[in-house]
């Protein structure tokens, strides 16, 4: 089933020997271990996103490996990595089907890494247990299975797709600032939920976020990236006592007289 | 219009109306625009003419023409998925290819089905019904038939998968499925469908001809425009249904138009050219505006 | 005023029965696409019929090159119940025969009756389709060729290999030209635009180019005439039309005179009421031949005495 999650010496670089190249992953080790919530924080082009793309398979390194639950996945393309792994993307319409109805992307998510036939896509007795699921969300979405997720709005479509996300359980949960496009109040119903969905499964997850505050409060382990590497990983009780001007410090640090993005700053 | 245009009309409608239901699957349900149409019908036609004048029995050949157009949309799918040719330009090399294929097929450009044994011959002989009335009448039981098996397989779970590559590639990639997979099956399944209807349309005219593709896509692009307009897609039976009613109505405009004298003014067939080019602008325009209205609408 | 409407169409309706004296006979005509040619057929028909004094009236339709507006028209015709139909081209008389079986189908402008399924052959048509063949006369071509260039050893030909109707006539040329040890090289084309590169191919292969009765090409002559002025090679062709644009020779059919042809043939349906199964398909009585001088001139080739003085047209 789950099992660690180990990365070793990866590299990716965009437009190899142009005038552009970008070394998005310039040699990362790291291992993920069962149960760990990560939170992944760092500034613009800091190779954050690239990690989670490269984890899910969204390209192919081009070195070092990746291993989940003692599966060596590198050269696995991205619909077979999918067997082991949850995503819920920055943009909240991406999740899900917006021209089929919520019954019907739930029973696409049911089928995650199973192969399937021609059986019914809808099966009757799924209902039941789709509509169990979603009211736990509380939206009243229960209610709706024979909606089009078009309709919905952006946050409900976001929880559906945590819900999709984790309804065949996954090996590891990747979330890329799941809650960057949400207003405020949306976001925080989000947030809450992935605290208490990662919490009650006790699931593997990597949450990238610029907010600072969500980085440290959530989860039991913070990874710094900066250019492709990683630059700090604090876990346990020194997480807990992590404040927010010493990450702000850090990154003076790292940036020497490069200026703050505003964004960090309004946390 | 006669009585005998009017069942002109439906036969021809309910002939062409599983091409129409192929770009149907591809033109909106996976949203990969396939040229390929134009050589598959002839594909079909030549196909199942050689066939039937080789010896085969009608329905074999239609069988065959079926794997045939199957083969050329694959052929087009893996163009574009395997090779990461854009899929418009992959449908017209394999469209374009298809030309020399089918003449090869034939030996020349015309096989005539004069003479031989056709569907329509065995069915109206079975039925018992004048010609005139035979010919829609088969032709339109086949397009339900392929229309219910067609609603039936899209509610499957690979159906399903199906709608979703169309509608969200990248979603569906994360829950497992292999797209390029979805879409060379569908492209192919597209193209057997077209190709099956150009075999039924070589038995209706009497002849296969190498040019009889030329401007599918366009009557069948306008034909699900008309179809949609008028009967809506609220649902995928609904959809389908829509599609076939649209490439009746869409020949039924055409033979009307054919009969059309008013004093000096007359409609000739040239005009409707025009007329089905300004359907086209609109099939391919409102999906943008669709979504430019509809993403106002459902932002958080 | 209703009382005076109804009075009117009384009239109306016992007038007109007084005012036919003769039966007014309907015919359809199905055209494949308007061309010269076609057209001229159709002429043709019209004039040959009226001055045997048969009243005609004429349900015409112009598929405009569309397949399925052809079939459409077929059924069309099928409602007109007309008393003769008259289907001008290949695919016009296909689509006619198979959904006509009960009336009189006569074709023109057709080189392949027996291949493209019309009729069982030539002299017995079988069923109620019968016509004209416009098949040109490819061994007098061939020997009209041997005529201007007798040192002639390779006849280049330009065609549209989606055609079936030139196909027949390539194979006819083969057959021919083999017999009199000529030999033949292709330049095939697709559409018209192809004409100019497939000329050009043939420069340096062909001693004489050859352009049968094909539309596509014959549309797009001048690619071909301007080739043979540039490199000195002459260009004969299938059509008198082409002689007008360019080529040095044709002996052809007149087209308008074929369509007179089976205006007479209409005549005997229609009049004689014979049937066209026992109608043997007929083929143009009379060739014409045209000849242009300026080409000659431009083509490097001397126009031998015997054939200046056969021309029926002679362009300067």
């Amino acid at each position: 089933m789950s099992g660690q999650i180990v990365i070793q010496k990866a590299f990716k670089a965009f437009n190899r020997g142009s005038v552009n190249e970008v070394k998005a992953i310039n040699g990362i080790d790291l291992t993920i271990n069962d149960g760990d919530f990560i939170t992944i924080i760092g500034s613009n082009g800091a190779g954050k996103s690239t990690f989670l793309n490269a984890l899910a398979g969204s390209f192919f390194l081009d070195s070092g490996s990746i291993i989940m639950g003692g599966e060596d996945v590198t050269t696995w393309p991205e619909h077979k990595r999918a067997a082991k792994i949850g995503r819920v993307f920055q943009d909240p319409l991406l999740g899900t089907c917006a021209g089929a109805t919520i019954e019907q992307n739930m029973a696409l998510a049911k089928k995650r890494g199973k192969s399937r036939g021609l059986g019914l896509g809808v099966k009757g007795r799924d209902r039941a247990y789709f509509r169990e699921n979603l009211a736990q969300l509380g939206l009243g979405l229960e209610d709706r299975l024979r909606t089009a997720t078009g309709l919905l709005s952006g946050g409900q479509r976001q929880a559906l797709t945590m819900l999709m996300a984790t309804m065949v359980r996954p090996e590891l949960l990747l979330l890329d600032e799941h809650t960057a496009a949400l207003d405020p109040k949306t976001a925080q119903m989000i947030l809450e939920l992935t605290q208490e969905m990662v919490e009650q499964q006790n699931l593997t997850a990597l949450m990238v976020t610029h907010n600072m505050n969500q980085a440290i409060n959530l989860g039991n382990r913070l990874v710094m990236f900066h250019r492709g590497r990683v630059v700090l990983d604090i876990a346990g009780e020194e997480k807990q006592d992590l404040k927010v001007e010493d990450l702000l410090q850090r990154f003076a640090e790292l940036r020497g007289d490069e200026e703050l993005s505003d964004r960090m700053l309004l946390c | 219009m006669t009585m005998y245009a009017f069942y002109g009309a439906l036969e021809q409608g309910f002939a062409y109306g599983l091409m129409v239901l192929g770009v149907y699957l591809t033109f909106r349900i996976l949203d990969f625009p396939d040229l390929t149409v134009d050589g598959s019908l002839p594909l079909g036609a030549s196909v199942s003419a050689v066939a039937i004048t080789a010896g085969y029995s009608p329905v074999v050949a239609i069988l065959m023409a079926s794997g045939a157009g199957f083969l050329a949309g694959m052929v087009t799918g893996i163009l574009n998925t395997k090779l990461r040719i854009l899929h418009l330009l992959a449908s017209i090399l394999t469209m374009i290819a298809l030309y020399s294929v089918n003449l090869r097929i034939m030996g020349k450009p015309n096989v005539t089905l004069l003479g031989q044994d056709t569907i329509v011959d065995w069915f109206t002989q079975f039925s018992g019904l004048p010609q005139y009335l035979s010919t829609p009448v088969l032709f339109c039981a086949i397009c339900a038939v392929a229309a219910v098996v067609l609603v039936w397989f899209l509610h499957t779970e690979i159906g399903l998968a199906l709608l979703a590559t169309g509608d969200n590639p990248q979603m569906i990639t994360s829950q497992g499925v292999n797209t390029h997979t979805v879409i060379i099956f569908g492209v192919g399944l597209s193209n057997a469908m077209v190709a099956c209807s150009g075999a039924l349309v070589a038995q209706n005219q009497g002849a296969a001809d190498v040019n009889m593709g030329v401007g599918s896509i366009v009557a069948g692009l306008a034909s699900v425009i008309i179809g949609e307009t008028v009967f809506g897609d609220k649902t995928i039976f609904r959809a389908i249904l829509a599609a076939l009613l649209g490439s009746v109505l869409y020949r039924v405009a055409i033979a009307l138009a054919l009969g059309l004298k008013l004093g000096a003014f007359s409609i000739t067939p040239s005009d409707l050219n025009l007329i089905t080019a300004l359907l086209v602008v609109i099939a391919l325009t409102a999906p943008t505006m669709k979504q430019k209205f509809f993403s106002k609408g459902s932002a958080a | 005023m209703k009382k005076l409407g109804l009075i009117i169409l009384a009239i109306v309706l016992f007038a007109t029965p007084a005012l036919c004296s003769e039966k007014t006979y309907t015919i359809s005509v199905n055209q494949i696409v308007e061309h010269p040619a076609l057209d001229a057929l159709r002429q043709g028909f019209m004039d040959s019929l009226k001055e045997q004094g048969i009243k005609a009236e004429y349900n015409v339709h112009i598929a405009q090159g569309n397949a399925a507006t052809n079939t459409q028209i077929a059924s069309q015709i099928l409602g007109e119940q007309p008393d003769l139909v008259l289907a001008i081209s290949t695919s016009s008389a296909q689509v006619v025969a198979q959904k006509v079986k009960d009336r009189p189908i006569l074709f023109t402008g057709v080189t392949d009756p027996v291949t493209a399924g019309l009729v069982k052959s030539l002299e017995n048509p079988g069923a109620n389709v019968s016509g004209m063949t416009d098949m040109s006369p490819m061994k007098k071509h061939v020997e009209l060729i041997r005529e201007i260039l007798p040192s002639v050893k390779s006849i280049g030909v330009i065609y549209n290999s989606g055609e079936p109707n030139s196909i027949v006539l390539v194979n006819l040329l083969k057959k021919y030209s083999s017999e009199q040890d000529i030999g033949v090289v292709e330049g095939t084309i697709a559409n018209s635009s192809g004409v100019y590169q497939a000329a050009k191919s043939l420069v340096g292969r062909a001693d004489v180019i050859y352009v049968p009765t094909d539309n596509t090409v014959v549309s797009a002559i001048e690619s071909a005439v301007k080739v043979c002025n540039q490199n000195h090679i002459p260009l004969i062709a299938g059509d008198v039309d082409s002689v007008k644009r360019g080529a040095v020779a044709a002996l052809a059919v007149d087209y308008y005179l074929m369509g007179r042809q089976t205006g007479e043939m209409g005549g005997r349906v229609l009049r004689d009421g014979m049937k066209p199964a026992d109608m043997p398909v007929e083929s143009s009585k009379q060739l014409r031949l045209y000849i242009n001088k300026k080409s000659s001139k431009s083509m490097g080739v001397k126009l031998p005495d015997s054939v200046i003085s056969r021309a029926d047209k002679i362009i300067e």
